[in-house]
């Protein structure tokens, strides 16, 4: 039993990226001379900021985890964001909104999101048609909204004080031993925590979760089952676009500004890293912890690509590196299922 | 209450201008083994979905134990204890085999929150119903067809079936799988469940089943006991046909051997293997699995090795490295399978026909010069009179038969001299069948060499005029004419 067990763990792709990211750890520390992780205060400079930019990749990476595991791809969400969040800022900018707090602005974006992706889900839900090529219209389309129709600018310096200050809260704060300069854990990383803890709740714990494996899996079979699998579809992406939108405005918060265009191809590096993390591109597979090490993979390497003594250009080749090797590995194991 | 568990009379439903199903009768036992049998588009699955709950019916009555049913919804169907394990089995090949177990009875019962105890009390509840045993973790698309479908059966348990329907079961499966499948199907019977098995194969139909039915274009033109049955009246009601088993008669042979095979060894798969094929001869070469017939047809078609011994095609030896070499040397080889699936559904029937020799169509610039290929597949249309008014239209326009028909003219358009079939007919309807032998019989009349490699006896019986058998990756025994028996080849095999 227990033989049987290790086995299924080696066979799984979390296993693989845990042992990778061990070791870039372990190769980062060296090479840094220690930057990584220093006892006893564990968090550094460098750290901080790995954490930092994981927390919108690794939110955006959820909302692409849940859609592939039930055998869809969303392209849209990074649009769904974008248009969100220049929106929501635009008129809370308008109207003098959020100067203390940013609760309405983060609301508002996500009832934006959640209309935006209630269309997705609709187009998807009722025509049957390939998510892909749905959700790459739609993406063109929410920019073309945000961009041709509103014309939403760009908002830096003016942005609303209440999204400036929550952005800028943190949970810790230290200095640099040999620079003396002060760095800060932002407070929205408990934001990551939270949405990776309950979507690997709803995953594992819940029939809805359960159904978006079985679609996934079979969309034939969780129909025969009795899953409704068109409004499993639609509360998926209207749920995402939902999330997508709250994410987006986030990120306004931590970057003190909303530029429209920001978001313009982010999906083509989180996909990947869903993919390099265990999600199949065939549906059915993936989990939580191994988008999240995944994610934390490239944050890494991008952070790191310096202390390295890797070239900077060298990303793109690195990103292009990800995506083949994911889905490749990804391909693999599906032949594997079927033989 | 009446003798029957399901009841359906004067069951009628259309399609458009498809008169789908036409004043169907049926009727299953309670405990009993029902086949419903029919060749391929009959009305078999149309049945099955009303019976379901996938489809409404437009005409007719359902009664189920007695209480006559109105509306029947899939929900409804499994309330009242009807259980349809499809072809595809329904499985989910990514979650494991307790979830694959559970979910069904989860959703029924509405849940929203999963409890992984509960789960695995309801999947060891499932398998206990058989008393099968299995890891209960291990990934569903890990397992063999076999336990997939065992796993896909104590599923069905849990709902309490009364009646299980058993869509096309045992196409995937092995000999002894089938089997072990039919002695759980014969413990489910015993235990008071009907089960309706359908199936056109009929050595299955006449070992598993109590009562039979069989469909043919929407109509039901016999159902009754089986016993009272014959193979005879059986292929008739199938087909509609009188079939008799038409034997190969050569009348072509030509006096010098097209192939020549000497001493030919595969290390580890056969050994010292040695025949002669002449033009006009149909050769079958036969022997349970694993005992070389295939590696002999792979190495014969440049797939194979060769570790020893020598090939000589036309007196000239020859060796054989690559399938397209195997092609330049006038040598085809159509493996299983291939007769049924190597088809472009929605292509025209004339460019399926040229698909693989379109190199003879083709302008200096790699252009296709599509008069000739219409011109050239209409040749074959009217050889192998493939049933159509036009070649343009898709391939899925025809029935089986003349696809098959399709499959091997395309095959047949790089003028062979040798022909190598390897199980032409399996999975193939027995009208089809049929009509493939004929074909082939034709071809070898015409001054082809053919080997037939099967393992179905009587395949092999009608259709060589001299037969091979191979053990254990030897060639153990040989017979011409009227020597060719079942039993004469099974004793040697034996």
């Amino acid at each position: 039993m227990n033989t049987a067990k290790l086995k299924r763990m080696t066979r799984r792709t979390e296993f693989y990226m845990l042992i990778v990211l061990i070791l870039l750890i372990a190769l980062v520390q060296v090479r840094s001379g220690g930057k990584l992780i220093a006892l006893p205060g564990v968090f550094t400079r460098l750290n901080v900021t790995v954490l930092r930019t994981m927390v919108v990749d690794g939110m955006f990476a959820m909302c692409s985890l849940v859609v592939m595991i039930s055998g869809g791809f969303d392209l849209s969400f990074p649009a769904i964001a974008a248009l969100s969040y220049s929106l929501t800022t635009t008129l809370c900018l308008n109207n003098g909104w959020c100067q203390s707090s940013p609760i309405a602005g983060l609301l508002l974006a996500m009832a934006i999101g959640w209309v935006l992706g209630m269309l997705n889900g609709w187009i998807i839900s009722n025509f049957k048609l390939n998510t892909m090529i749905v959700t790459l219209g739609t993406q063109t389309f929410f920019t073309g909204i945000s961009m041709g129709l509103l014309k939403l600018k760009e908002i830096t310096s003016t942005l609303p004080e209440g999204f400036k200050a929550f952005g800028k809260l943190y949970i810790f704060e230290s200095a640099d031993p040999a620079s003396g300069i002060r760095f800060t854990l932002s407070a929205m990383v408990l934001f990551l925590i939270a949405l990776c803890a309950i979507v690997s709740f709803i995953l594992n714990k819940t029939m809805f979760g359960r159904a978006l494996y079985a679609i996934g899996g079979n969309e034939v079979s969780a129909e025969r089952a009795g899953y409704n699998v068109k409004r499993t579809k639609f509360l998926l992406y209207s749920a995402v676009g939902a999330l997508a939108g709250f994410i987006g405005m986030i990120r306004v918060c931590m970057e003190s500004q909303s530029i429209p265009k920001a978001m313009v191809g982010k999906e083509m590096t989180i996909i990947p890293a869903v993919i390099l993390g265990g999600a199949s591109i065939y549906g059915g597979e993936g989990t939580v912890f191994g988008t999240v090490v995944a994610v934390g993979i490239i944050s890494l390497v991008s952070n790191s690509m310096l202390i390295l003594g890797i070239d900077t250009y060298w990303q793109q080749f690195f990103n292009g590196l990800v995506i083949l090797v994911g889905v490749t590995v990804s391909a693999l194991q599906a032949k594997r299922q079927k033989h | 209450m009446s003798e029957y568990l399901l009841q359906m009379t004067g069951i009628d439903k259309r399609f458009g201008g498809v008169h789908a199903l036409d004043n169907v009768n049926f009727a299953v036992r309670p405990g009993k083994v029902m086949c419903l049998a029919g060749e391929n588009g009959c009305g078999k699955s149309t049945l099955v979905k009303i019976i379901s709950g996938v489809y409404t019916r437009d005409a007719g009555e359902i009664t189920f134990e007695g209480q006559p049913i109105h509306h029947i919804t899939p929900a409804e169907a499994t309330r009242l204890g009807i259980q349809v394990i499809y072809q595809d089995l329904s499985i989910f090949p990514n979650l494991t085999v307790m979830e694959n177990l559970a979910i069904n009875s989860e959703i029924t019962a509405g849940r929203k929150i999963v409890n992984r105890k509960r789960w695995e009390q309801t999947a060891r509840e499932a398998l206990s119903k058989i008393g099968y045993d299995i890891d209960l973790y291990a990934k569903m698309g890990d397992l063999s067809v076999a336990d997939k479908q065992l796993v896909a059966i104590c599923r069905a348990l849990l709902f309490n079936a009364k009646l299980i329907i058993m869509d096309e079961p045992t196409t995937a499966l092995t000999k002894k799988e089938v089997d072990a499948l039919f002695k759980t199907v014969r413990q489910l019977r015993d235990s008071g469940i009907a089960i309706m098995f359908i199936s056109h194969k009929t050595e299955e139909i006449f070992e598993i089943s109590d009562d039979v039915c069989i469909m043919r274009n929407g109509k039901n033109v016999y159902s009754g006991e089986t016993k009272d049955l014959t193979k005879r009246d059986f292929t008739f009601y199938m087909t509609g046909r009188e079939l008799v088993d038409d034997y190969f008669v050569p009348t072509n042979i030509s006096e010098k051997p097209v192939l020549q095979v000497e001493h030919l060894t595969w290390k580890g798969k056969y050994e010292d293997v040695s025949f002669d094929l002449r033009k006009g001869e149909i050769l079958g070469i036969t022997g349970l699995l694993g005992s070389g017939r295939t590696e002999l047809a792979l190495s014969l078609f440049g797939l194979g090795k060769v570790d020893g011994g020598t090939i000589a095609l036309n007196g000239k030896p020859v060796k054989i490295t690559s399938p397209i070499q195997a092609q330049k040397l006038r040598i085809g080889y159509v493996p299983e399978d291939r007769l049924t699936e190597g088809l472009c559904l929605r292509q025209p029937i004339a460019d399926n026909i040229m698909l693989s020799s379109l190199k003879q169509l083709t302008r200096a610039l790699g252009t296709i010069r599509h008069d000739e290929l219409f011109d050239k597949s209409n040749e074959w249309v009217s050889k192998f009179s493939i049933a159509t008014d036009d070649a343009h239209k898709h391939a899925s326009t025809l029935s089986g038969g003349n696809q098959q028909k399709i499959v091997l003219s395309k095959w047949l358009n790089n003028d062979l001299d040798v022909l190598i079939l390897n199980g032409p007919t399996v999975g193939v309807d027995i009208g089809a069948k049929q009509d493939i032998h004929a074909l082939v019989h034709e071809l070898a009349n015409q001054g082809l060499a053919v080997i037939i490699i099967s393992d179905d006896l009587a395949e092999v019986v009608v259709n060589c005029n001299r037969v091979i058998v191979m053990k254990d990756g030897r060639l153990v025994g040989e017979m011409t004419g009227d020597r060719i028996t079942e039993d004469n080849i099974l004793d040697i095999i034996r």
